[in-house]
């Protein structure tokens, strides 16, 4: 496979995770601008495991993972009570905050005769482990995809619980589900966690994929596009915001039919949908409609009398 | 359930291969310098290949330059381009194409002989 066709497939799963991340909480009837952060903090985590202590590319994705649900905790227990407008800015906050630390954030050790690790707004280089490793760009992308089917899977296993009916109740109306019984902070903290660990799970790979990562990428416009992919693909499944990335990474950025101009035509896009379809190209009515489509089951078997031409009596 | 299934296998195929792990290669350093051209958004990249650890000039790498926007991860990529080989050993030529003026991490891919990435945070600036 040609090797910038490899790079774009890449990229367009590791935003997948991230944008995944934002999707969850949005179920929830949650808008975060802040999912950059535990993107951000799970790639640190990774690039610190196996470039500082080389320890195995599967415990640093772990331990990204991990931090970024850990993360997501910390935030989530003070501001998940929090509603809407207030909710949306003090994840900003904490995001611009996290990133602003990774700026300060100096820790280095020597590794053959030269530091490694992150060092302030210079970043974190030499991750290598794919080249120390021998790992192709195809294996690496293998990893990527293996990863997110395993994500999508669980988003699917999710939707069938009791847990994906109660983050869709409290999206719809989070007083009406706490009146069904709904322990309303605890499922919002819960997703919340999960949202941080998928972040995480994904900052982790992008630290592996570009061996680089620095402040700078976790700015507030990776948090506002992870948003808009979910809002542009759509809220009624998973697939939605991989539909929202595969548009803008797949189609806009890498065809380069809208050079230049590409933000503005996505800007527009996002206006253009909210307007039109305020749940996305794939919300739930559609879906619906898909699953209904694809599990109708075959008209009954005719019976003996209809067989007989008998009229029913 | 079959498709999930074939999905895992072939994960852990690739977990197994990445995780065996061949030997360490060279840890390459690269000394990158770009000048703007006539073109605008057009710059020549010099680019000086060596061994970190010996110094040595690293010749016979195939060399592909690419950047990429940190303010913007994964989009307003730069296609990569092959650069040529220089007169002096080690040293190689790319001509790259940016969309806009401003801060871009210039990624330097080895390939061959020596398989690494190096990567160099640049300002870009319109031609004075």
């Amino acid at each position: 496979m040609d090797d910038h066709l490899t790079g774009i497939l890449s990229n367009i799963g590791v935003i997948s995770f991230v944008a995944l991340s934002a999707y969850l909480l949005l179920l929830t009837g949650e808008i975060s601008f802040g999912q950059q952060a535990f993107f951000a903090i799970g790639a640190y985590t990774a690039g610190i495991v196996t470039a500082m202590w080389q320890l195995p590319f599967w415990l640093g994705l772990g331990a990204g993972a991990a931090a970024g649900g850990a993360a997501a905790l910390f935030v989530g227990l003070p501001t998940l009570r929090l509603h809407g407008l207030q909710f949306a800015i003090a994840t900003l906050a904490f995001a611009e905050a996290v990133r602003i630390l990774f700026e300060l954030f100096r820790y280095q050790v020597v590794r053959a005769g030269e530091p490694v690790g992150p060092n302030g707004i210079e970043g974190f280089r030499n991750i290598r482990y794919i080249f120390e490793h021998d790992v192709s760009a195809t294996q690496f992308m293998l990893i990527i995809y293996g990863l997110l089917g395993m994500t999508l899977f669980g988003f699917f296993l999710l939707e069938r619980s009791r847990l994906g009916v109660a983050f869709r109740m409290i999206g719809q109306d989070g007083l009406l589900a706490a009146a069904q019984g709904v322990p309303v902070f605890r499922v919002k903290l819960m997703a919340a966690c999960l949202a941080g660990a998928i972040a995480g799970l994904g900052g982790g790979l992008y630290a592996h994929l570009t061996t680089y990562v620095e402040p700078a990428i976790f700015d507030v416009m990776l948090g506002v596009h992870s948003l808009a992919y979910g809002l542009i693909g759509g809220l009624g499944t998973a697939f939605g915001p991989l539909l929202g990335v595969v548009i803008d990474i797949g189609l806009l950025e890498s065809t380069r039919w809208f050079a230049g101009y590409r933000m503005i035509v996505f800007g527009g896009l996002v206006a253009v949908l909210l307007i039109v379809r305020p749940r996305g190209l794939l919300d739930e009515r559609l879906v619906h409609r898909i699953r209904r489509l694809v599990s109708r089951r075959p008209p009954p078997a005719p019976t003996n009398a209809a067989v007989l031409g008998e009229e029913p009596s | 359930m079959i498709a999930a299934r074939a999905l895992l296998l072939s994960l852990f195929v690739v977990m197994v291969s990445s995780a065996s792990g061949w030997a360490a290669g060279v840890k390459a350093k690269a000394e990158v310098s770009c000048a703007a051209t006539a073109k605008p958004l057009e710059y020549d990249c010099a680019i000086k290949l060596s061994d970190a650890r010996s110094g040595a000039a690293l010749t016979g790498v195939e060399v592909t330059v690419g950047a990429d926007m940190p303010s913007m991860p994964m989009a307003h990529n730069v296609k990569p381009v092959k650069a040529t080989p220089g007169s002096e050993p080690g040293t190689y030529r790319a001509q790259i194409k940016l969309e806009m003026h401003g801060d871009w991490a210039v990624k330097v891919d080895l390939a061959g002989p020596v398989r690494d990435r190096i990567v160099k945070s640049m300002r870009f600036e319109p031609k004075p």
